[in-house]
């Protein structure tokens, strides 16, 4: 039940792949800015459709203020130094539906999706394999660090907010061996986990989760490389 | 069961791993995982370069990313050629490396960096069969350029971003300011900062290998 809503309301990550290339294909191209303008308008509203209203908020208002900067005249306002914060703007601004479109394929592809996309476009499962284990082994990460931080201030080595700042090179080893230590127990358990499941197999490997391209994908598709192509073509 | 003696285990599970690691064999599952695990460390480590050179440096402080990202992770790196000792390791290693940053919104000329670059890294360390103390730091020294990806735009896409100032009615003297920072002279000092941090880096890793996993006989 509960794919089949999340099917309608979040677009297939295929989709979301064909966004990121959108976004950054428009890096390469001289787009106008009202080009500008539709194609982020258009890579918002996925994100709105996922239910993440809030960050779509914050990113059109970080456009909206990125973009009137960029218009800004310091000579007009008498404020040369402007110059700087005006460039930079416009700038961020070029690199900012890249972002958009990320920060949609990031916070909205669950891992399992995003496996079986992979390897529904024929990814090599030498890619595909350390991709599992990457997003399966951050949270791992997080958790031993904050160990490691408890028990060095169990001793009182780098405790306190300047601590670790003080001697960088003997935070970094005190800090990174145990991880590392710890991370190639990790893989020794996970390798034996994944071959008893059968990762190691040759072959298609099946998926619970259901990927689908459905027209609204399609749509969404056409709809954002119309602005794009016509830009190109020099229309607008 | 659990506690076999660590370098014994991820050899055993799989039928392609059979063959001593010479730097001949395939990739076989076991070595994948690993490379999985400890790209992820990595990926830490350039999350921690990437807060530290945007604290440190400012608004255009990412152009010293790739030098602290190698200052910091040659531990990581070393540990992880050390544990597959394989062809094909350190690319695989750069090419999700730079899937993730692709994926997460950045510029596509990333993911041609951290491809090339790593697989000429990997042609080295395989001539010292991974075990070259001297062909590794090199080895490293060029994988470690293959994160320059994210800021290349900033001196190749220079042209895309002029014309994008000038469709905003800026005029060209004041275009030529805001760039007399953004120049050859700012490429070659992050380049050749990439160098001095990724041998510190890796020789420190180095080091840290000497003192704890060769003991401990996880390296």
């Amino acid at each position: 039940m509960n794919s089949v809503c999340g099917r309608i309301r979040n677009l297939d990550p295929r989709t979301k792949l064909v966004l990121l290339i959108l976004a950054n294909l428009m890096l390469f191209f001289h787009v106008a800015v009202s080009t500008q303008a539709v194609m982020v308008v258009l890579f918002l509203l996925p994100l709105v459709a996922a239910g993440r209203w809030r960050m779509a908020l914050k990113f059109a208002v970080v456009y909206a203020v990125l973009t009137a900067l960029g218009f800004l005249d310091p000579e007009f306002l008498g404020m040369p130094w402007l110059h700087v914060v005006s460039a930079l703007a416009v700038g961020a601004n070029m690199m900012l539906p890249c972002f958009i479109t990320g920060a949609y394929a990031f916070s909205t592809t669950s891992p399992s999706a995003f496996i079986c996309a992979m390897r529904r476009i024929h990814m090599p499962e030498a890619v595909v394999i350390p991709c599992v284990v990457v997003i399966r082994f951050f949270p791992t990460v997080a958790q031993d660090y904050r160990q490691i931080r408890a028990a060095m201030a169990l001793r009182g080595i780098a405790s306190g907010g300047w601590g670790m700042l003080r001697h960088p090179a003997q935070s970094l080893e005190y800090i990174l061996i145990p991880l590392l230590m710890n991370a190639t127990n990790v893989a020794q358990d996970l390798s034996v986990a994944a071959l008893t499941k059968g990762l190691g197999r040759a072959g298609a490997h099946t998926s619970r989760t259901r990927i689908h391209m459905t027209p609204i994908d399609w749509l969404t598709i056409v709809v954002c490389t119309v602005p794009l192509a016509l830009d190109i073509a020099g229309v607008i | 069961m659990t506690k076999q003696t660590p370098n014994a285990m991820p050899q055993q599970p799989t039928v392609e791993a059979t063959t001593p690691s010479t730097g001949r064999a395939k990739l076989a599952t076991a070595d994948l995982i690993t490379i999985g695990v400890f790209t992820a460390l990595y990926f830490v480590m350039v999350c921690v370069a990437t807060l530290a050179s945007t604290l440190f440096t400012g608004g255009f402080g990412s152009i010293f990313l790739p030098a602290i990202a190698a200052l910091i992770s040659g531990c990581v790196w070393m540990l992880m050629v050390a544990r597959t000792g394989k062809f094909g390791g350190i690319t695989v290693m750069g090419v999700v490396i730079g899937l993730f940053l692709f994926v997460s919104g950045h510029f596509m000329l990333s993911f041609v960096a951290s491809i090339v670059f790593p697989v000429i890294a990997d042609l080295i360390a395989r001539i010292g069969h991974y075990k070259n103390k001297a062909l590794l730091l090199v080895s490293y020294v060029v994988f470690s350029y293959g994160l320059t990806g994210p800021i290349l735009p900033l001196w190749f896409m220079k042209d895309a971003y002029v014309a994008s100032l000038e469709a905003r009615g800026k005029d060209a003297a004041y275009i030529d300011g805001v760039f007399a920072n953004i120049n050859t002279g700012t490429f070659f000092l992050s380049m050749g900062a990439i160098l001095v941090c990724a041998v510190i880096g890796g020789w420190f890793g180095q080091r840290m290998m000497r003192k704890h996993f060769i003991k401990a006989g996880i390296a």
